[in-house]
């Protein structure tokens, strides 16, 4: 689940899902979410290593990773399977589209105020503020 | 933070003193009347200065400046001396876009001169000058062409053929940090934003025609050769997706490094590596490659402009100043030598044009930097208006057909790649740039020069 929050300079999302997997997932969306791309016709998939000493890091860093091969081979990545995924590593393959245009630039994931949590009922959850 | 956490010194100034958090290692300085004081605690702008005092390394003071608004580590407006050989170099002390910049040009004309070729010279400006998401320019460098401009900036612009030899005079660091090393760029650095030399970018950064509204020091602004209904073109940007993506990959190598180096920071955004560290000293390196990237950038822009003013008019265009707001630079202060971390402020040594560029609809100022900068702020001013409503609020509050009226009643004709982009850069999205500019004029850190009104805007 993905909900857009107020942030003064940019734009700050609150993610969660039932699983890191689902959690990862929905984040990586709502990432590419906000670069408002204009898809192409074709397919396209990429693979993502990300290592981390934490797993704020790891989603932050994964989300990064996935951002900087948004822009810079101009694709929008709606979907993720993981080969690997543990709380501080990951190995995902990215499919989606190519994208003609983006409509809105997102510089980076920052790391401020992101805190992955898994609440009793076993939903992580984490908030992303996105530098634009 | 309440505020009487802080102590007042003067009318301008506000101190956090050292002993506000046990972590503190120097006191916090703010610059701000009590209107802007209330607005900056609104939001953690002043908690985020804090962080910044207990940074290893830092010297004096940490500071705000009167455009402070929250950021990421830093806030935005925020200042911080370290020493190179004890302290450290932040990510977050720089900002992802890296020499995030303003230049001045000085064109030969008048308002009344221009008045009849304006709408033709927007349009003009706006079709050399590619704007808008992760727009390519219209150079394709070779990798050797790449690292050539990331290792000496407009210098090597200018040799391409971009301009002329004597811009390089009026640009901050003659347009070129030392000690970059394209070596230290990464290849999704290049990727990402390589091709994108000439390129305004979209947020906040445009290209704007001025008109000199109000002249407030005229020995000054003589020497600048500004004088009342001068047309004059402010450059905003920075080293676009290349910039965003270095600080991007250091940030997350010193995310993981601090533990190696024995250091914690209160907020991840804040990470960092000794100056003098094998990671420290890559960072520096690459960061200081992409502002050369960012100086060529300007550089390009600058040879658009060109362009349409010699189609359009048939008249050439002086450089009267560049300066960068988001970079670190080794610089020599009365406290000795220091790794200066400026995030949203501008240099402002003793004689220098400091540029503020204001929002879109209201003004922009020329300042000139005085000694107080030296003795109060490490050299360093202002550097915006600062922005005090969100995106999302703005696009919800301003109707794009509205802005454009209003705009063009007040004279100015605006050109934006999306209409999105123009209502988020709306005017009351802004903090008034004229009580900003009050502050630092009052405080003796930079006098005021000029006052310019747009009446051209072409925005990504």
């Amino acid at each position: 689940m993905i909900e857009i929050i107020e942030h003064t300079a940019d734009i700050r999302l609150r993610v969660s899902g039932k699983s890191l997997q689902e959690l990862f997932t929905e984040a990586l969306r709502g990432t590419i979410g906000l670069l408002q791309p204009q898809k192409g016709a074709r397919r396209v998939q990429r693979v993502v290593k990300v290592e981390a000493p934490d797993t704020t890091i790891l989603l932050v860093d994964f989300l990064n990773e996935a951002l900087s091969n948004a822009h810079a081979n101009r694709e929008a990545y709606d979907d993720a399977v993981f080969s690997s995924l543990t709380e501080t590593s990951a190995i995902a393959q990215l499919t989606g589209n190519d994208a003609l245009a983006f409509g809105e630039d997102v510089k980076a994931v920052t790391y401020h105020e992101a805190e992955v949590r898994r609440d009793p009922n076993g939903q992580w959850s984490t908030v992303l503020v996105y530098d634009l | 933070m309440e505020k009487r956490a802080l102590r007042k010194i003067h009318d301008w100034l506000w101190e956090i003193p050292k002993s506000y958090r046990s972590d503190m290692r120097v006191p916090a300085h703010v610059y701000a009347d009590e209107p802007m004081l209330d607005s900056m605690l609104h939001d953690r702008s002043l908690d985020q200065l804090v962080n910044v005092a207990t940074l290893p390394g830092i010297r004096q003071w940490a500071i705000a400046m009167p455009d402070a608004h929250e950021g990421y580590g830093f806030p935005i407006g925020g200042i911080a001396a370290i020493d190179p050989a004890e302290g450290v170099i932040s990510p977050g002390g720089i900002g992802y876009d890296i020499n995030c910049g303003v230049r001045l040009l000085r064109s030969k004309h008048s308002a009344d001169e221009i008045r009849d070729h304006l709408p033709t010279l927007v349009h003009s400006v706006a079709r050399e000058i590619p704007s808008g998401v992760g727009r390519g320019g219209p150079l394709r460098l070779k990798k050797d062409d790449l690292d050539h401009i990331l290792r000496d900036g407009a210098t090597r612009a200018v040799e391409m053929g971009f301009g002329n030899a004597s811009d390089l005079e009026a640009i901050e660091s003659r347009g070129a940090i030392d000690g970059a090393d394209p070596a230290h760029v990464s290849d999704h650095a290049r990727g990402r934003g390589g091709d994108q030399l000439g390129t305004i970018g979209s947020g906040n950064h445009f290209v704007e025609i001025d008109r000199v509204d109000k002249i407030f020091d005229a020995e000054a602004a003589k020497a600048l050769g500004i004088e009342v209904d001068r047309i004059l073109i402010l450059i905003h940007t920075g080293s676009r997706g290349l910039g965003h993506q270095v600080a991007t990959d250091f940030l997350r190598v010193m995310v993981g490094s601090m533990q190696r180096y024995g250091i914690t920071v209160p907020d991840r955004e804040l990470a960092c590596a000794p100056f003098r560290s094998p990671d420290g000293q890559r960072y520096f390196q690459a960061m200081a490659a992409a502002a050369n990237f960012a100086f060529a950038n300007r550089q390009v822009i600058t040879a658009g402009i060109r362009r349409a003013w010699k189609h359009e008019l048939n008249s050439d265009i002086d450089v009267i100043y560049d300066v960068a707001h988001n970079v670190a630079k080794l610089e020599r202060h009365s406290v000795g030598e220091v790794l200066i971390h400026r995030k949203g402020a501008t240099r402002a040594f003793p004689g220098q044009p400091v540029l503020i560029p204001g929002s879109m609809g209201t003004a922009s100022y020329v300042l000139m930097g005085q000694q107080g900068s030296m003795e109060q702020s490490f050299g360093s001013s202002c550097h915006g208006a600062g922005r005090v409503m969100s995106r999302t609020r703005a696009r919800s509050e301003v109707a794009a057909p509205e802005l454009r009226a209003r705009l063009q009643k007040l004279g100015i004709i605006a050109e934006a790649a999306s209409n999105k982009g123009l209502v988020e850069e709306a005017p009351e999205a802004y903090k008034d740039v004229d009580a900003v500019v009050d502050i630092v004029h009052r405080a003796g850190v930079a006098k005021r020069v000029a006052r310019l009104v747009p009446v051209g805007v072409i925005k990504g």
